[in-house]
C-alpha cells in the first residue's frame, strides 16, 4: 500500500470508526435518559428511601392511679448499655473490662448469640444504671467505643409485688399480639413501640394507656449516622386512669392474708365501684418487663401455689353456706319457710321416703330453728329441706337474679362464669338424671355451684342495696375526668322489703352472741351483715369424722366469707375466701374485718 | 519568555486543548461540590493535573521521531515491568497491579496503554509497504503478550483496554472486512470457554449487571447506588454540591470512579448532555489532526491514543449506569487519582507532538 492510497484508506476507516464511536456512545446516553427522565421518580424515591428515615416515638404509657392517686404504675427513665449487633461476639472481653473497670455487670448472656437476633440493630445488654455508674461510663466512654450509653421509660411497679394481679404487667409484644393488632388496625399505633399490656388493667385498658406515637423524619448518610432532622411531631401520651380501688385497702388486705392463698373483693354496694381487689399469692409485674426466665416463670405457675391465676375473678369455689343467704331470700319469695316458720333439729335430716341421711355440721343439732338462726348458726337440717321443697328451677331463678353462673362484665380479664347445675346441664355434662339428695346440698352450697370471690361480692352488694343496678368496675376516671357508669338492664326489684329484712336480721345475727362468727361482732363499734361459709373439698363419707389436723393442705376446706356493713346503711361489701383455710368465720372473717375497720374508721356511721 | 509562550502556542493544538481543559474543569467543579472531607483532594488533585502538564509539556516538545525509534525499547520495558509485577507487585484486594518504589506506585498496565500503540505503530510503520497476514498475525502475538500478563495480575478492565487499543492500529492499517468479521465470529465462538476462565468476583459483577437488584446488599450495590444517584438527578440534577447520594457516603468511590454519577446527580441529563458534547468533540478533534498527519506511524498512535480515552470514557459511563460490569476503571480527566490524569494528558502531549512534527518521520 503507497502512501496515497493509505491516506485514502485510512481516512475511510476513521470515518466508519468515528460513526461506530457516535453510536457507541449513544447507548450509555439512551440508559441514562432512560434513568433521569423516564425513571426519574423511581429513582428520586429510591434515593430518599437511602437518606430519609421516618423513626417512630414511641408515646410514654399513661399513669395508673388508685382513687386517692397512689401510683400503682409509672414509667422511669432508665439508663442502660446497648451494643450494635455486629459486635455482639466481642462481649465476653468487654464484660470482663467493664467489670474490673467500672463495675458495671452485663445483665445478658454474652455467651448466647441468639439473643443478639431479638433485636434489630443494637442489643441493650446493661439495665438500670445507677447515677455514678452512668458518670463513670461517660468519663471511660473512650475505652468502649462499641457501647453506647442509652436512655428510655420502662414501666415501673412502685407497690413492687401488691395488686399485681389487678395491675397486670406488661411484655415484649409477640407474634399473637401483632397478628391481634393487625385484625384491628393498630399496627400503626405501636410503631416503635416494644411492649403491649398482657393482663390485669395494663391489658384491658392497653387501648387508653397506650397513646400514640410520634415521628421523626431524620437524614442519614450511608453509615445510618444522623446528619439532621427534616420534622417531628410529638407522640401522644396515654391518658392516665384512676381505679376505684383504695389502694389502703389492698395493702390491709395483703397483709390480713399474709402466706395464705385466697382472694377479697370489697365493692362499694352505691355504685359498683371495686374497692379492693386482691389475689394472693402475687407475683412482681416488673419480671416480665425485660423478659422473664425460664425457671421464674415455672414457678410462677407451679401448681400448688398457681400464683399466676387471678383468684379474684378466674377463681371458681363452692360457696358453702355463703350461698344460704340467698336461698333462703328464694325461699321467702317463693312463700315458703316465713316465719314464725321454724323446725326443731337434732343434727341430721332424713330424706323423704329414704332412710338416706344429710347431717347438720353440728353435732346434736340446733334445736328450734327458724330462717333468721338458719342464717345465723347456718343450720344445714333447715336448708335440706327448704331446698327440697323449693326446688332447683325455683332456686336457680333468684341465683340468676343474682347474677351467679354469669359473668358479671367487669373491666378486667380472664372473668370465668362459675357454674349454676341443673338437670339439663348434669345430663349434658356426666348423662346422668338429677338426684333427689343433690338439691338438698345445693341448698347449703356444696354440690356442683361454683362462684368467683367476684360474683360472691357482686351478689353481696345486690343483697346489700337491692336497687343496685350497676355492674363492678374497676375504671374511676380517665385523665381526672369521671366515667359515667354503666347501667344494667334489669328487672324491677322482685324482692319485698320485708323479706329482705329477715335475711339481713340472719346475717346481722352471725356476728351477734351464737353466730358462726359470734367473735367479730364483739369488738366492733358498727353493725355487719355477714355470712360464714366452708366449703369441703373433701368428700366425707357416711358417718366419718373430718378430721382437720391429719388432713392434707389442699384438700383441707376452703374458708369464706361475705359481709357489707354498716348493716343500715351499706358503705361496704366485701367477699373473701381462703383457700384451704378451714373454718370460714374463724379464718376468713378477720380479714374482711380488717378491711371493714379501715374503710369505716373515718366514715360517718 | 514570550518567545516561549509564543513558541508553545505554536505548539500546542489550541482547539484539543481547550476542549481537555474544559473536561478538566467539570472535573474540578464536581470534585470540589462534594461536601466530604474535600480540601486535601482539590489540592492533590490540582498537583496532579500539574505533574500531568509538566509531562505534557515535555512530550509536545519532544521530537516524535524519538518515540519512533524507541518504540521497541519502550514495549520491551513494559513488558519487563509487567513480569515483574507478577513476581514482585503490591498485592491488595486479591490482584497484584502495582509495583513500589518507595515513594511512588507505578502501575505498569497502565503504561502498556501507551506503549502498546506505540510498538504496533512501529510494526505497521516498518513494514508499511509489504503488509500481509503474517505482519496481521506478527501484531496480534505483540497484543497477546501484555493482554496476558495484565489478565493475570488479575485485571480484566485494563486488558480490555489494551487490547482494544491493540486491534484498533491493525484494523485502521488495512486489515480486510473479512477478517475482521471471522475473527469476531471465534470471539463469539470462545466467549464460554472465556467466562469458564473467568474468577468468581467477574462472574459475579457480570451477572449484577444483568439484574444488579438480586443482591442489593452486596455485589450489586455498587450498580445500585450508582444507578440511584444518577436516576435521582432528573432533567437538571440536584444541584452543585446537593447530591445527596454523593454527600451521604452512598455512592461507593464518589471522587474516583463514580464521579460521572456525582455529576449526573447534581447537574442531571442537562449536565450528561454537555459533557457528552465535549467527549465527542474531542474524539473528534483528535482524528481530524491524524487525517492530517502524514506518516502512518502517527496516524495510528494518534487515532489509538484518542480510541484509548474513548474507551476509557466509554467503560467507565457504561458501568456507572449500569450497561457493564463495575471494573474500577476511572473516567479520563474527572476522576481523582494521578496516574490516569498523567496518563490520559500525556497522551494528548504525544497527539500533539505527532501533530507538530506532521512531515518529521514522513518516508
Amino acid at each position: 500500500m503507497d502512501n496515497y492510497r493509505f491516506k485514502y484508506f485510512f481516512k475511510k476507516r476513521i470515518q466508519i470508526l468515528f460513526g461506530f464511536l457516535i453510536i457507541l456512545l449513544f447507548i450509555p446516553l439512551l440508559k441514562i435518559f432512560y434513568l433521569q427522565i423516564i425513571q426519574f421518580d423511581r429513582f428520586t424515591a429510591l434515593s430518599k428511601n437511602n437518606s430519609i428515615k421516618i423513626i417512630p416515638i414511641p408515646p410514654k404509657r399513661g399513669v395508673i392511679y388508685d382513687r386517692n392517686n397512689v401510683i400503682l404504675a409509672d414509667n422511669k427513665l432508665v439508663h442502660y448499655l446497648e451494643i450494635d449487633r455486629a459486635f455482639f461476639s466481642d462481649l465476653p472481653e468487654i464484660k470482663v473490662r467493664l467489670k474490673n473497670k467500672l463495675n458495671i455487670d452485663i445483665n445478658v448472656d454474652v455467651e448466647n448469640k441468639k439473643i443478639s437476633y431479638l433485636y434489630e440493630t443494637a442489643v441493650p445488654i446493661s439495665f438500670s444504671l445507677t447515677d455514678k455508674q452512668i458518670a463513670n461510663f461517660v468519663a471511660n466512654q473512650y475505652l468502649f467505643p462499641k457501647l453506647r450509653i442509652k436512655q428510655r421509660f420502662i414501666r415501673d411497679y412502685p407497690q413492687g409485688k401488691s395488686s399485681a394481679h389487678l395491675i397486670g404487667f406488661i411484655n415484649r409484644i409477640n407474634d399473637k399480639d401483632i397478628k391481634f393488632l393487625e385484625k384491628e388496625n393498630l399496627v400503626n399505633r405501636y410503631l416503635g413501640s416494644t411492649h403491649i399490656g398482657k393482663s390485669g388493667i395494663e391489658k384491658f385498658y392497653e387501648n387508653l394507656i397506650h397513646g400514640s406515637p410520634g415521628f421523626k423524619e431524620i437524614e442519614v448518610d450511608a453509615k445510618q449516622n444522623v446528619i439532621r432532622t427534616l420534622q417531628e411531631k410529638k407522640p401522644i401520651p396515654g391518658k392516665a386512669i384512676n381505679l376505684t380501688i383504695d389502694y389502703r385497702l389492698q395493702k390491709i388486705a395483703e397483709k390480713a392474708f399474709g402466706e395464705k392463698k385466697g382472694a377479697l373483693v370489697a365493692i362499694d354496694p352505691k355504685n359498683s365501684e371495686v374497692l379492693a381487689y386482691v389475689s394472693q399469692p402475687t407475683f412482681n409485674p416488673a419480671l416480665f418487663t425485660n423478659g422473664i426466665s425460664h425457671a421464674a416463670w415455672a414457678n410462677l405457675n407451679d401448681k400448688n401455689s398457681r400464683t399466676m391465676l387471678d383468684r379474684t375473678v378466674a377463681g371458681v369455689y363452692p360457696p358453702g353456706s355463703t350461698l344460704k343467704p340467698f336461698v333462703a331470700l328464694a325461699a321467702l319469695t317463693n312463700d315458703i319457710r316465713k316465719p314464725p316458720f321454724s323446725i326443731f333439729d337434732i343434727g341430721y335430716f332424713t330424706m323423704p321416703r329414704s332412710s338416706k341421711v344429710f347431717r347438720d355440721w353440728k353435732r346434736g343439732g340446733h334445736g328450734t330453728v327458724d330462717i333468721i338462726k338458719a342464717i345465723a348458726v347456718s343450720c344445714d337440717t333447715f336448708f335440706y329441706g327448704l331446698g327440697l321443697e323449693l326446688g332447683i328451677p325455683n332456686l336457680n331463678k333468684v341465683l340468676d337474679d343474682f347474677n351467679f353462673g354469669k359473668k358479671t362484665g367487669i373491666d378486667i380479664g380472664g372473668e370465668k362464669s362459675g357454674l349454676i347445675a341443673n338437670k339439663a346441664w348434669k345430663k349434658k355434662k356426666f348423662n346422668e338424671s338429677w338426684y333427689a339428695g343433690e338439691t338438698a346440698i345445693t341448698a347449703i352450697g356444696q354440690g356442683f355451684t361454683l362462684v368467683t370471690p367476684l360474683q360472691l361480692a357482686n351478689a353481696t352488694a345486690k343483697l346489700a342495696n337491692p336497687s343496685l343496678s350497676i355492674k363492678p368496675h374497676l375504671l374511676l376516671s380517665i385523665d381526672r375526668i369521671k366515667q359515667d357508669k354503666e347501667e344494667v338492664k334489669q328487672d324491677k326489684q322482685r324482692y319485698s322489703d320485708k323479706n329482705l329484712n329477715w335475711i339481713k336480721a340472719g346475717m346481722v345475727n352471725v356476728t351477734k352472741e351464737g353466730g358462726t362468727a359470734a367473735f367479730l361482732g364483739k369488738k366492733s363499734n358498727y353493725q355487719m351483715a355477714s355470712k360464714t361459709g366452708t366449703a369441703q373439698l373433701f368428700g366425707l363419707k357416711i358417718d366419718e369424722e373430718y378430721n382437720e389436723d391429719t388432713l392434707p393442705d389442699n384438700l383441707k376446706d376452703h374458708a369464706l366469707f361475705i359481709t357489707y356493713a354498716p348493716a343500715n346503711d351499706p358503705k361496704i361489701v366485701i367477699a373473701v375466701i381462703v383457700e384451704n383455710g378451714g373454718h370460714g368465720g374463724s379464718v376468713a372473717g378477720p380479714i374482711a374485718k380488717k378491711v371493714l375497720d379501715a374503710y369505716l374508721k373515718n366514715k360517718k356511721l | 519568555m514570550i518567545k516561549v509562550l509564543q513558541k508553545y502556542k505554536k505548539r500546542i493544538d489550541t482547539h484539543l486543548l481547550t476542549i481537555t481543559f474544559f473536561i478538566i474543569f467539570l472535573g474540578l467543579v464536581t470534585l470540589s461540590g462534594s461536601n466530604l472531607d474535600t480540601s486535601n483532594i482539590i489540592v492533590n488533585q490540582v498537583v496532579n493535573i500539574f505533574v500531568g502538564l509538566i509531562i505534557f509539556t515535555i512530550l509536545v516538545f519532544t521530537n516524535p521521531r524519538i518515540l519512533f525509534s524507541y518504540a521497541p525499547a519502550l514495549f520491551l520495558i513494559t513488558i519487563f515491568l509487567l513480569i515483574l509485577v507478577h513476581f514482585f507487585g503490591v498485592e491488595s484486594n486479591g490482584a497484584r497491579r502495582w509495583l513500589a518504589f518507595g515513594f511512588f506506585n507505578l502501575q505498569p498496565s497502565e503504561l502498556m496503554k501507551i506503549t502498546l500503540p506505540l510498538m504496533i505503530a512501529w510494526l505497521y510503520q516498518q513494514y508499511q509497504n509489504k503488509i500481509t497476514l503474517w505482519l496481521h498475525f506478527t501484531a496480534i502475538i505483540l497484543i497477546s503478550i501484555p493482554v496476558y500478563l495484565v489478565l493475570l495480575q488479575p485485571d480484566l478492565g485494563t486488558s480490555i483496554m489494551i487490547a482494544l487499543s491493540g486491534f484498533l492500529i491493525i484494523f485502521l492499517a488495512g486489515i480486510s472486512w473479512s477478517l475482521i468479521l471471522s475473527s469476531i465470529f471465534v470471539a463469539i465462538l470462545s466467549s464460554p470457554l472465556i467466562w469458564i476462565n473467568l474468577h468468581a468476583y467477574q462472574k459475579n459483577r457480570i451477572i449484577n449487571m444483568l439484574d444488579p437488584f438480586v443482591d442489593p446488599l452486596g455485589t450489586g450495590y455498587h450498580t445500585i447506588q450508582s444507578m440511584i444517584a444518577i436516576g435521582s438527578g432528573g432533567a437538571f440534577g440536584k444541584g452543585w454540591g446537593e447530591g445527596s447520594q454523593t454527600n451521604l457516603n452512598f455512592l461507593p468511590e464518589a471522587n474516583t470512579d463514580f464521579i460521572f454519577a456525582v455529576y449526573s446527580e447534581e447537574f442531571g441529563f442537562f449536565g450528561v448532555v454537555i459533557i457528552f458534547a465535549l467527549f465527542l468533540l474531542l474524539i473528534f478533534r483528535i482524528f481530524i489532526l491524524a487525517n492530517n498527519m502524514q506518516s502512518t506511524f502517527s496516524k495510528l498512535l494518534t487515532v489509538s491514543l484518542g480510541v484509548s480515552i474513548f474507551s476509557a470514557i466509554f467503560v467507565n459511563i457504561a458501568m456507572i449506569s449500569g450497561l457493564v460490569p463495575i471494573v474500577g476503571l476511572p473516567l479520563p480527566f474527572m476522576s481523582y487519582g494521578g496516574t490516569s490524569m498523567v496518563v490520559s494528558l500525556a497522551s494528548i502531549g504525544i497527539i500533539m507532538s505527532l501533530n507538530n512534527h506532521k512531515t518529521l518521520i514522513a518516508n
